[in-house]
């Protein structure tokens, strides 16, 4: 019988405000602990939460960019658990009515697009960071230890509906998602640093069953390659048990990345366990026509648009996407070649390829300040125009992005111009034929390969600067004669 | 043990330990407790009254507009901590 998995994933992104979400303690990236708190946001008797005007307008941009429908009348809950990673015993959250739910977000795999439902949209707060002492082993831990920092910071959870079906999927909808977040504006993205970070509901069942399999969480998936490999792995080790007819519990399972596998980490809590009820500190949250009028003003390009415009250009759908998954200064690198050469193919290959790649292996991390946006349009000239040929190009690209100089001068400076005078060719040709007299005799009598020798003496007497596609061309016509 | 609840996991998800006898008896007030709240079930309510939220406060929600307000210093902060070490905040061993 063929398996078919069901995925649903949960991720929460860490909102970039200055401060947190119910109290004005400032969001810090510190490693000393316990540094920016108050009452409100250590849970002491008697304070009161506030929440902050610009999470709540982050969370609605990121509501309205996925087409969510918007609750106008949205409600705070508490979600009661006793982890001392919050100190109140609760985590303020949202529960029945969140900020925005029903959306969809357009992924790309390849050359294909795909459509993700997601469930809901809704503000969150962070907890403490907890580490564990004692010797060994988690469980033989002697106690926990509290930094209260990320106590309070706003999150937005975004929950898919289960309709993801592999773990490509999954990678891309994540890639998305993040890269939705960078452009709005309300997070910088960065997996390692924990600004995103997601859960996995995965399920198997037989295929056209109309009923989900029992759902199981992986949690600890810190990679984009750590939850491909965690999806991987769950879906086989679900497969291997139902083929078995072993039952699979509803659990929470960790992912261990060094082990390469998922164990229990408890029983899941059901969300009756988590006795949520409407937080009595917090009136209701009334989002008016007005307010989200004025979050609509701040509406970026999307990826989606940004992926259709860059086609309009010539792109194919994978390169598009790639380019709106870039670094900002990048995609406007490419709108200003393209619109000098109006090449796309060209522009794209260059900028992603040759800039990208030499830049990494320099440690270069942005374009020095002398880098005129016209450089990489005059190097794509020179090569279309045979004035240089694609490995002088990559020499010129180097230098122009360690010294404040030119292509042209460049290209001058180190001799890169391209013999293209066919008569001065010819004379080359004609004297390394006499030098090699026992060479053109072996290719007469049969021996093709060696012309690709002559070719090469040809190319290291004129120091590279023959066109070698004419070089060849005017060889073989030589030795025809 | 009521049918509709299991005393020993609600005493459990409180984080309170209780007697055989104190789960008795907290059963049966739980017990009273929800016949009671089942009654609201019966009432017939429109669907503009079923969206009334009962809320102790009657007021609009206000928010803050996102600037930082220094507030305790590490050491105030920390002052009422029953064990502190290396400037965190210890307690016994728990884990999810």
């Amino acid at each position: 019988m063929s398996l078919k998995p069901t995925i649903g994933i949960e991720t929460h992104i860490e909102l970039n405000t200055n401060t947190k979400m119910f109290c004005r303690c400032a969001v810090v990236d510190t490693d000393e602990p316990n540094i920016s708190l108050c009452p409100t946001c250590i849970g002491l008797p008697g304070a009161l939460p506030v929440p902050n005007k610009k999470a709540i307008e982050f969370i609605t941009l990121l509501a309205l960019s996925t087409g969510c429908e918007i609750t106008s009348k949205g409600m705070f809950h508490r979600k009661n658990y006793f982890y001392p990673d919050l100190p109140k015993n609760y985590q303020i959250s949202q529960f029945d009515l969140p900020v925005g739910l029903n959306g969809e977000l357009e992924i790309v795999i390849d050359e294909n697009k795909d459509y993700i439902q997601i469930e809901r949209v809704h503000m969150e707060e962070d907890t403490g960071k907890s580490s564990h002492s004692g010797s060994g082993r988690i469980e033989s831990a002697t106690s926990t230890a509290l930094d209260f920092n990320r106590s309070g910071v706003p999150l937005v959870e975004i929950v898919t509906k289960p309709v993801i079906s592999s773990s490509k999927q999954a990678v891309a909808y994540i890639e998305e998602l993040r890269q939705l977040s960078i452009d709005l504006n309300i997070s910088e993205g960065r997996l390692e640093k924990g600004n995103l970070r997601f859960d996995a509901n995965i399920s198997v069942a037989p295929e056209g069953s109309t009923e989900l399999g029992t759902k199981v969480e992986i949690k600890n998936m810190n990679s984009l390659r750590s939850l491909e490999r965690a999806i991987d792995y769950e879906i086989q080790r679900q497969t291997k048990a139902f083929e078995e007819g072993v039952e699979i519990v509803q659990e929470t399972r960790h992912w261990d990345e060094n082990k390469e596998m998922t164990s229990t980490m408890r029983s899941k809590e059901g969300s009756a366990d988590y006795r949520y009820f409407s937080d009595p500190d917090l009136p209701d949250m009334l989002l008016s026509e007005d307010f989200i009028a004025e979050v609509e003003t701040l509406m970026p390009l999307l990826p989606k648009a940004q992926r259709e415009e860059l086609m309009t250009t010539g792109l194919s759908l994978s390169q598009s996407n790639i380019l709106s998954k870039s670094d900002e200064w990048i995609k406007k690198l490419y709108v200003k070649v393209f619109d000098q050469t109006k090449d796309s193919v060209a522009s794209y290959n260059w900028i992603t390829g040759e800039l990208q790649g030499q830049m990494r292996k320099a440690n270069i991390e942005v374009l020095p300040e002398w880098f005129n946006d016209g450089y990489l349009p005059e190097i794509i000239e020179l090569i279309k125009s045979d004035k240089i040929s694609f490995t002088s190009a990559k020499i010129i690209l180097t230098e122009i992005l360690t010294t404040d100089t030119t292509p042209s001068k460049v290209a001058e400076e180190n001799n890169l111009y391209q013999e293209n005078d066919s008569e001065k060719i010819s004379e080359m040709i004609n004297q390394i034929i006499q030098e090699n007299q026992d060479i053109v005799d072996r290719i007469k009598s049969g021996e093709d390969k060696l012309v690709g020798f002559l070719v090469g003496q040809l190319m290291k007497q004129s120091n590279g600067s023959v066109n070698p596609g004419m070089a060849k061309e005017l060889l073989l016509k030589e030795l025809e004669d | 043990m009521s049918d509709e609840f299991n005393i020993k996991n609600i005493a459990k998800l409180a984080s309170i330990n209780l007697s055989e006898e104190e789960q008795d008896s907290l059963s049966n007030d739980l017990s009273i407790i929800l016949e009671h709240v089942n009654a609201l079930s019966d009432l017939k309510l429109n669907s503009q009254q079923q969206e009334i939220f009962i809320h102790p406060l009657e007021k609009e929600l206000e928010l803050q507009d996102d600037e930082v307000v220094e507030s305790l210093t590490h050491d105030e902060a920390i002052s009422n901590a029953p064990e502190s070490k290396d400037g965190k905040f210890v307690v016994p061993p728990s884990m999810e």
